[in-house]
């Protein structure tokens, strides 16, 4: 939806239904895009108690963090051609909107949300639901797009457009682990194996993090993928990159892991084990959004 | 800009949604006196049934708190064909002003008046 129709400046009736229908095929795609990758977490069952269950503010927490991750995946990944900041935060804005109608379908069509449900519930169901939906539609408008969208492909970064720099490719790898970690955080399993593994264990699950998502990247010859030769930016080097990546990894599992009340009274230990334990799927997915938006332009 | 129709109203109820939802947390925040859960529950007379193996009594249950119960017991006692009889109901989540349908089940209709206990819970 938020790829730009361009009607000619003496555009008549013909035109004018060419660019509706257009927006009506971005609509859908959002929608479904949306869908695709919002599903998992609309049928998790945590993630309708946690609507209820955490506090208001960390709910709106959540969604600010949301809302950061797609306009910053925006930024990099972008539709439009004229991508002024004005223009980003409205295009987010609407992203965040098509995400919270879908939700709110999504719980109404499950019977998660009905007329004994309290307005609180209802609301704070469709606000978490949102997150991993908004992800979607962000993808979908970018990423998804179809054969008629290619001068919007120009557009973009990634593959086929612009290189994206070392900064944007963690900007997007932020967006994917959050997606990624998302799934897991609000269930019981990220707990039960940062509590009962070992010291080593944990340090050998840094290790795989690392070493697993540094391959993905830079050596498994993934569509995406890049070569391991360091560019000009500290940043543009293998290892570096691996390393950011895995710290921004880190951080948002303990984001993730904080707003869930999955830290509330629990010691140090245990939280450094979760936040590993969750580290390792925010990881691959930091991994997975570096590969979608591919890195610099092959000569 | 919005090039057409579609674009426009897609983006107003953006907007509105997007506005609503955060707007109604903080409002919900603010608010938040952070009573502690309060089950009550609602005995439904009019809607009490005979069935082959008992007599049924449908209650809602519902939180006046302003945060949620966990496993909430909720327990009735009746004299039924002069016995003491009781029935127990786990509602596993009870969220601030949702209400939650249960029914509670005697063997008979019973002599007299249905007694709710006050339910307990755990914090979640």
């Amino acid at each position: 939806m938020s790829t730009a129709s361009k009607r000619s400046d003496d555009g008549g009736g013909e035109e004018a239904d060419g660019s509706v229908r257009r927006s009506a095929r971005q609509l859908l795609r959002a929608v479904g895009g949306g869908l695709l990758i919002g599903l998992p977490l609309l049928f998790t069952m945590e993630m309708w108690f946690h609507s209820f269950l955490l506090p208001s503010w960390r709910i709106v927490l959540l969604l600010v963090v949301a809302f950061g991750v797609v306009v910053g995946y925006s930024a990099v990944s972008g539709f439009r051609r004229e991508r002024s900041w004005a223009g980003l935060v409205v295009d987010s804005v609407q992203t965040m909107g098509i995400a919270a109608v879908v939700a709110a379908g999504a719980m109404l069509l499950l019977g998660r949300i009905d007329f004994g449900v309290g307005m609180r519930d209802a609301v704070g169901k469709v606000a978490l639901e949102m997150i991993p939906v908004a992800f979607g539609v962000s993808l979908a408008g970018t990423q998804l797009a179809g054969e008629d969208d290619d001068q919007d492909r120009k557009d973009r970064g990634g593959p086929g457009g612009d290189p994206v720099g070392a900064f944007g490719r963690l900007v997007v790898g932020a967006g994917a682990a959050l997606l990624f970690a998302l799934n897991v955080a609000v269930t019981e399993e990220p707990v039960l194996l940062g509590v009962e593994a070992e010291w080593w264990l944990l340090l050998a699950v840094v290790a795989a993090s690392l070493a697993v998502t540094l391959a993905i990247v830079f050596y498994a010859d993934f569509r995406g993928g890049r070569s391991p030769d360091p560019g000009d930016s500290p940043m543009d080097h293998p290892v570096t990159e691996t390393l950011a990546a895995y710290a921004i990894s880190l951080a948002l599992s303990l984001l993730l892991l904080w707003a869930f009340g999955r830290t509330d009274g629990a010691s140090w230990s245990a939280i450094a084990g979760q936040v590993v334990m969750l580290g390792l799927v925010a990881s691959f997915g930091a991994a997975a959004g570096r590969l979608l938006v591919g890195g610099r332009a092959e000569t | 800009m919005r090039s057409n129709w579609l674009e426009w109203v897609v983006l107003v109820v953006s907007i509105v949604a997007v506005v609503g939802i955060v707007g109604f947390l903080v409002m919900d925040g603010v608010m938040d006196e952070g009573r502690p859960p309060e089950p009550i529950v609602t005995l439904r007379h009019g809607d009490a049934y005979v069935g082959e193996h008992g007599w049924y009594l449908p209650a809602t249950v519902g939180n006046s708190g302003d945060s949620a119960a966990e496993a909430v017991v909720i327990r009735a006692t009746a004299t039924v064909a002069g016995e003491q009889e009781e029935s127990e109901v786990t509602v596993d989540y009870l969220p601030a002003g949702t209400d939650v349908e249960i029914t509670l089940a005697f063997p008979d209709e019973p002599d007299g008046d249905v007694t709710v206990l006050p339910p307990g819970f755990r914090l979640p």
